[in-house]
């Protein structure tokens, strides 16, 4: 099971069945810990439904007390190719 | 000028701020996580000695360096001075050194420079692989660069600009970083490079000698390697970079080189800040891609921790800012006593002491200093005469309090320049850099007359004969007092 997190303004940036863009950060112990992807996912108020956790952070680093579970539907690469 | 003897590296500073007991080595392990901004904020709340940390955790070889500057007595062993020197000793010698000739930089063989050490390119470079700390829980990443410098040039004037951007790392690869339109770097973007899609080469020096971090720091004019010069007294060593054209630090710890991707920006924030509060929000900032990573052996990352004060953000800020304005002020023949901005104001408010020689001289101070390039990172002006003591806040504030007239002596400037961190600012104000200012003019009238009008100041100094005066001093003790201090 991976550990992300991620920084919203407002909770309605996490819509529930549907796939999302979103910035995500691992949790997951070791040097990479904080480092972002941009992914298209899916997530779920319901920690059962997918097998990674996501914890969600609003615009000032408050941590909110929802949990979600996410799934990673694929990494997206959003950096312009000339700067690759 | 006379040879000065101030810290050439970030290495010589910490031994020298050891051996005056304004450093500590801890010796046992620290978490790059959390623990090491702990122990460096809870260093700049009580203002104890900088926290010099040798080993972190998954990082063998690698140290931090904490609170480089957020004491003045550190300030003062930065600059070769007694550590006890009084601020305005401190004040008086950083003017009159950036008052000299300027100091041209030398441009030293790779092979001579200490950060090129180790070098990382290609698929090696990964930031991942420097202790970037998480310096706040609840940050938006692990912040790269907190005490450091970001190297840009103009691609046609040549200006060479070493400023303080914080960025933090998004990836392996990528930092981004708040650099706010009106500054040097802004500016560069928006008009050179965003224009024309072009990458912007940049070099971030990090572990700096704490000359060339106060230079980074300090909003003047003069280029930053040349001031650096002037401060030190001799030329700053520099050496090319790995991947472009730019000139870094030979001394430094780390550099960090790559290209801004001036159109094209990634999420940064929150991070907490010199208000001492986390005001703006994660929003799209600019965005570094990095290249290249050389490192001196043992590399020590510097780290500032942005809070409540004091830390350097607030005290070296606070400091540099107000005797450039005071630069300002002399160089429009005002009659300024001098300049100061208390660091726990977090250098928002200009605090001014002036001979009231004519009408409206509280209000020009403001419109210059307000007017200025440096206007946008204070909002309050406060204007007090020649006769109060500038540094002290207990004179200051009764200044304020019994002669500012409420409706005549507050001005309100609307619609200037902002910045997004003003805690006090509004979601739309901090979305769009709105800023206010507000003078607070503390002088009598000119129009007054002096003898009727004016009130008398009640003071042991202001309303007894020298003679009554000299007297009780002289029998202080044996009234039964102490020796006054």
């Amino acid at each position: 099971m991976n550990q992300w997190e991620v920084f919203v303004m407002d909770m309605s940036e996490l819509a529930e069945g549907k796939d999302i863009e979103l910035s995500i950060r691992t949790l997951n112990p070791g040097l990479q810990k904080y480092t972002y992807k941009r992914v298209r996912a899916q997530v779920s108020s319901s920690l059962d439904k997918f097998a990674d956790r996501l914890q969600v952070r609003l615009g000032r680093g408050q941590l909110s007390a929802a949990k979600y579970s996410i799934k990673v539907i694929e990494e997206i690469q959003r950096m312009p190719a000339k700067y690759l | 000028m006379s040879k000065i003897s101030a810290p050439r590296s970030n290495r010589e500073f910490i031994e020298a701020c050891v051996r005056h007991g304004d450093a500590v080595r801890i010796k046992q392990e620290v978490d790059w996580e959390n623990e090491a901004g702990a122990i460096v904020r809870r260093a700049c709340e009580l203002g104890a000695a900088a926290p010099f940390m040798e080993k972190i955790k998954d990082y063998p070889g690698f140290s931090y360096f904490g609170a480089p500057l957020s004491t003045y007595r550190r300030m003062a062993i930065s600059l070769g001075m007694d550590p006890a020197s009084s601020l305005p000793e401190i004040g008086a010698e950083y003017l009159k050194r950036t008052n000299s000739e300027p100091i041209a930089p030398v441009v030293i063989d790779r092979k001579d420079a200490p950060c090129k050490e180790n070098i990382l390119r290609g698929k090696d470079v990964d930031l991942c692989k420097l202790p970037v700390p998480l310096v706040h829980d609840g940050d938006g990443g692990r912040y790269v660069g907190t005490w450091h410098a970001v190297v840009t040039k103009h691609p046609v004037r040549g200006d060479v600009n070493w400023g303080m951007y914080r960025q933090m790392m998004f990836d392996g690869r990528t930092m981004s970083g708040a650099v706010f339109p009106f500054s040097d770097l802004g500016k560069q973007l928006s008009e050179y490079y965003l224009p024309r899609g072009e990458a912007a080469p940049f070099a971030t020096a990090i572990g700096l000698s704490p000359l060339a971090a106060m230079a980074a720091c300090a909003p003047s004019p003069i280029p930053e390697p040349e001031l650096v010069g002037m401060l030190s007294g001799e030329p700053a060593r520099l050496v090319k970079c790995e991947t472009n054209d730019l000139e870094v630090p030979a001394d430094a710890e780390i550099i960090i080189e790559g290209v801004i991707c001036p159109d094209y920006k990634v999420e940064e924030g929150p991070f907490g800040e010199y208000t001492g509060y986390r005001t703006s929000p994660r929003d799209f900032r600019v965005t570094f891609r990095v290249d290249c990573i050389t490192y001196r052996n043992n590399a020590t990352m510097t780290i500032s921790n942005m809070g409540v004060p004091q830390d350097e953000g607030q005290l070296l800020r606070s400091f540099s800012l107000g005797l450039e304005l005071e630069k300002l002020l002399r160089s429009q023949g005002i009659p300024i006593t001098g300049v100061y901005m208390h660091p726990r104001s977090t250098h928002h408010m200009m605090i001014v002491g002036v001979k009231p020689a004519y009408t409206g001289i509280a209000q020009q101070i403001a419109q210059l200093a307000f007017g200025s390039k440096l206007g946008p990172w204070f909002h309050m002006v406060m204007v007090v005469d020649d006769q109060t003591d500038i540094y002290n806040w207990d004179e200051v504030y009764h200044a304020f309090c019994t002669r500012c007239h409420p409706e005549n002596g507050i001005h309100v400037y609307r619609n200037t320049t902002g910045t997004p961190l003003y805690p006090f600012a509004t979601p739309h104000e901090r979305k769009y850099s709105i800023g206010s200012k507000v003078l607070f003019d503390c002088l009598w009238p000119v129009d007054w007359d002096k003898t009727n009008d004016v009130p008398t100041l009640v003071s042991f100094k202001n309303v007894y004969p020298k003679d009554i005066q000299e007297r009780v001093l002289k029998n202080w003790e044996s009234y039964g007092y102490p020796q006054a201090k």
